[in-house]
């Protein structure tokens, strides 16, 4: 069922649900950006419907919530381990359809990977209730309908799209949310999010890729071009991976805490070992490991591909390397490869 | 017990052994079930946490031969006895003992790399055919050999070969690289036999590619992998290879699978 | 032509030329900016009354040569478009530039081109240029957009350099160490890792920006307010070429306005009025006075920003080729 808001009517919503939620969203922070009196889009907690960007593709992902960039996890003493407080109360998280696909995979790494969930993601994850925004355009770089994410058909509390000044919301079903969009909008036929159906940026993904892969000449490039600052992976709504961290209190080094910060697979150090052993040196090696892992390796495990196609990597790149146009390479080279045999 | 996989328990030390200026292993308070091939994560004070692989299996202990690296100091590893650390494990799939009873085995270590092995070649002690069982351990030079007394004892037991890849002038031992003495082995059947390898990357692929050569079969080849390990949990991605998780698949692999793991 | 004011024609911003009977015309570009329809009207002018060359002068005006000192008067209408255009102070239309003393503003293209830059230099230029011209004495002003100094400030009077005031949130640092890296291989290395953490220096930080340009987190952001480094009293010549001295370090723009403008006030009172062409460049009266009584004739009504640091006691060395 769907309803039609007027700005102030939308607000009364957002209000309402803010009693009950915190409200994560993308929000424009002004003069946060890399360059003077350039914006960033991030997101954060809002408490007005103002607050929220809903024009642009937020350039760091929601992930921030579930696996932030630094988190504390306990607090140890001689013979004590304290867990870290997790933060009280339901979210609600405004998001794109390819962040809720991106979702999926975040949840396969930390709660479906290995034995053992991860305890500090599911306290934050079980607390979370999704809103879609829709997507009336394709953004730049954006290449979702090739990675099948463009479409979302469940999973979140109701969508929500602005048109024509007015703000539209669909709710699948949820009585309680109906009754509240009705107080503060007007009942209409369609309120249907939009999808994105054609994007500029299209890429094909290999079925498979052969080992030749790894000694393919198309990395050098990005040993060159690369800087290995890791902003592809620090945007991406699916990379997971952190690094383990101590912080100690005290001299002889048994009083502290324990954090994680997010890693980057492009970042000096990441595979580093005690020793000085270093397993991928030049930012080549490092690429092709992450682009595998986006459209293949992760496939070969879950079954599905990893990358949701956002763009993001390559909003960020400061050095204007496409990771789409990485894939249409690779998928070339694995073509060329085939017709050679 | 705390449900949190995170979390570490406190764990005694038993003993402090120094086998070289930088590496010690710790005995360690532990009734669990481990297998040889698997790790720790251990938090080392002023460091942080490490994987450390099981160099010893006790009814009660688990050994941990760990590397002084940067900032740790003597005063932590010398000063420790009856004190305690914070661990979490085991981790890993470990090395399964049972594929080494019978027939001719070949284990191949280098290094630091002989502690998960450790417990595979106290195995290979206990079989009843212990003369078909050989072993390959080098260090890089007399004063990096780790496990003196062990190294006596497999000499006695089983056909040793203990290399050095240099040495000062007057060292009566061998001398070169573990892959210099693979051709010679005096195998019956390389078709059958099998082998672990574990130690540094370059000398795992020499020394795999010279059992290849020498006859063994692929699917007869175990390594063992050494990577960067934040949780041993499939969680912070740093031991990822291809498809695979070092801590969760590994970290020991059978060549067929290692082959298509390239970093 | 034999009978010309070559006073008023300096005045006018036309050059006496070695060339007798011919003059340049020296337009003035506040903040180094120009409209393209202003430099084909620079264009047209020197086909029309120049020798179709355009000479780029070291402080971002150009000068058209060849001109007749006849066509001065035409020149002057022709180049009413382009004083419009930039927004120059004028006094009378279609008579060009009123002065010529107080030299171009200089600017480096600042925020709106460069990924460095802490502020938009033109903007600033421009507003300066607006409250200084025009003026007979013989000033020179340059904004650079942030340390580097790509403008060169420190050769002029008055140097402004941007600077941000960098903001950490340590709960977006993961400790890639970057801006640790980046700040000691292109900048000062005022930061450090204390726990895992970026700890900054503040004495030594510059306010270059390294750090928020190199963060791929967001971690580091620039200051909302935008700060300036005011570099003073920079030279060069023929008696005691110098490089101007730090003054104020985090000032904000409107002490920096008002500095300069109380220099005007200070010069008008203490100008050797003896000197060749009224033209003494501040430093060398500042040389006269002592430092202290310049200071009290700048800091006049300026209320600097709390974070301001004042460095009461410049000293300035360079060449001295007047002296032995």
């Amino acid at each position: 069922m769907g309803y039609s808001f007027s700005r102030e009517g939308f607000d009364a919503v957002l209000k309402a649900l803010a009693r009950t939620y915190r409200i994560y969203a993308p929000v424009t922070f002004a003069g946060q950006g890399r360059f003077t009196d350039v914006d960033v889009v991030r997101y954060d907690f809002v408490t007005d419907a103002s607050q929220i960007e809903f024009g642009k593709k937020s350039e760091y992902a929601f992930k921030e919530l579930l696996t932030p960039l630094s988190e504390t996890l306990f607090y140890f003493t001689e013979d004590e381990v304290k867990e870290a407080d997790a933060q009280p109360g339901e979210v609600l998280v405004f998001l794109r359809s390819c962040d809720l696909h991106a979702l999926k995979r975040l949840d396969q790494m930390y709660l479906g990977n290995g034995f053992a969930e991860d305890p500090f993601y599911k306290r934050i994850r079980e607390k979370l209730q999704f809103v879609l925004i829709g997507c009336p355009a394709s953004f730049e770089n954006c290449f979702c309908t090739s990675m099948g994410t463009n479409r979302t058909e469940d999973g979140y509390l109701f969508s929500v799209e602005e048109q024509d000044g007015k703000i539209l919301c669909e709710v699948p079903s949820n009585l309680k949310l109906k009754q509240l969009f009705m107080e503060n909008g007007a009942w209409i036929e369609k309120a249907l999010p939009s999808f994105v159906e054609e994007n500029d940026v299209r890429v094909t993904i290999p079925a498979t890729v052969p080992n030749s892969i790894y000694k393919a000449p198309l990395w050098d490039e990005y040993t060159a071009r690369c800087i290995g600052c890791g902003r592809c992976n620090f945007v991406c709504p699916t990379c997971t991976c952190y690094t383990m961290q101590d912080i100690y209190y005290t001299d002889n080094g048994r009083v502290g805490e324990r954090r994680r910060v997010a890693a980057s697979c492009m970042v000096d150090g990441y595979t580093n070992v005690a020793g000085g052993g270093e397993y991928r040196r030049t930012k080549g090696e490092r690429m092709r490991f992450k682009v595998l892992h986006k459209i293949y390796d992760f496939r070969r495990r879950f079954a599905y591909d990893m990358c949701v196609g956002c763009g993001r990597c390559d909003d960020a790149c400061p050095e204007y390397i496409s990771f789409s146009n990485i894939i249409n390479k690779v998928d070339q080279f694995v073509k060329e490869e085939k017709a050679d045999e | 017990m705390n449900k949190n996989p995170y979390v570490p328990f406190s764990s005694e030390i038993l003993d402090v052994i120094k086998h070289t200026e930088k590496e010690y292993t710790f005995r360690m308070k532990f009734a669990g079930e481990v297998k040889p091939g698997q790790f720790f994560e251990v938090s080392i004070p002023k460091y942080g946490e490490a994987p450390i692989s099981v160099s010893g299996i006790g009814k009660d202990y688990v050994d941990l031969t760990i590397r002084r690296v940067g900032r740790v100091t003597n005063e932590v590893f010398e000063h420790y006895k009856g004190q305690s650390l914070l661990l979490r494990g085991p981790y890993g799939n470990g090395f399964d003992l049972s594929l080494y009873q019978e027939g001719e085995v070949v284990v191949i270590a280098g290094g630091t790399g002989v502690s998960p092995v450790r417990g595979v070649i106290h195995g290979l002690c206990e079989t009843k055919d212990p003369q078909d069982k050989y072993v390959i351990v080098g260090f890089r030079s007399p004063d990096d050999m780790l496990f003196r007394d062990d190294l006596k004892v497999w000499d006695e037991k089983l056909r040793l070969t203990l290399t050095v890849d240099g040495a000062p002038e007057g060292y009566e031992g061998n001398i070169g690289l573990v892959t210099k003495y693979i051709p010679d082995l005096p195998l019956k059947d390389p078709s059958t036999a099998k082998a672990v390898v574990v130690g540094p990357p370059p000398m795992m692929r020499f020394s795999v590619q010279g059992l290849l050569a020498k006859g063994f079969r692929e699917e007869n080849i175990w390594i063992s992998q050494e990577r960067k390990m934040c949780c041993g949990l499939g969680k912070c991605g740093h031991c990822r290879i291809g498809m695979r998780y070092v801590c969760l698949d590994g970290p020991v692999f059978t060549y067929v699978d290692s082959k298509d793991m390239i970093d | 032509m034999s009978d010309v004011n070559i006073k008023k024609l300096k005045k006018n911003a036309f050059r006496y030329s070695k060339v007798r009977g011919e003059t340049a015309s020296r337009i003035r570009i506040p903040g180094g900016l120009v409209s393209a329809k202003s430099m084909a009207r620079i264009a047209e002018v020197a086909e029309t009354y120049g020798n179709g060359t355009i000479f780029v002068t070291n402080r971002q005006g150009v000068e058209i040569p060849g001109i007749a000192m006849e066509d001065m008067d035409n020149v002057n209408r022709m180049i009413q478009s382009i004083i419009d255009d930039s927004g120059v102070n004028q006094e009378e239309r279609d008579k060009g530039y009123p002065a010529s003393g107080t030299r171009n503003v200089v600017a480096c293209p600042g925020s709106r081109l460069c990924p460095f830059a802490c502020y938009d230099t033109t903007e600033f230029a421009r507003k300066m240029d607006k409250a200084i011209f025009p003026n007979n004495l013989h000033v020179k002003v340059a904004f650079t957009g942030c340390s580097n100094d790509c403008a060169k400030v420190r050769m002029n009077d008055f140097g402004i350099i941007g600077m941000t005031e960098p903001q950490y949130d340590p709960s977006r640092c993961v400790s890639c160490e970057q801006c640790v890296k980046y700040c000691g291989l292109r900048s000062v290395g005022a930061l450090s890792m204390v726990n895992g953490k970026v700890v900054r220096d503040t004495d030594k930080c510059i306010g270059c920006g390294v750090c928020a340009y190199y963060c791929p987190t967001r971690a580091w952001t620039r200051s909302r307010e935008h700060y300036f480094r005011l570099v003073l009293l920079g030279r060069t010549g023929k008696k005691n070429p110098r490089m101007a001295e730090d003054f104020i370090k985090w000032s904000d723009e409107e002490s920096i306005m008002k500095i300069v403008k109380n220099a005007y006030a200070y010069v008008e009172e203490y100008i050797d009025r003896n000197a060749v062409e009224g033209k003494e460049h501040i430093g060398y009266i500042v040389d006269r006075t002592g430092f202290d009584e310049f200071l009290k004739w700048i800091m006049e009504g300026v209320e600097l920003p709390e974070i301001a640091q004042i460095n009461p006691r410049p000293y300035w060395g360079g060449k001295h080729y007047d002296k032995y």
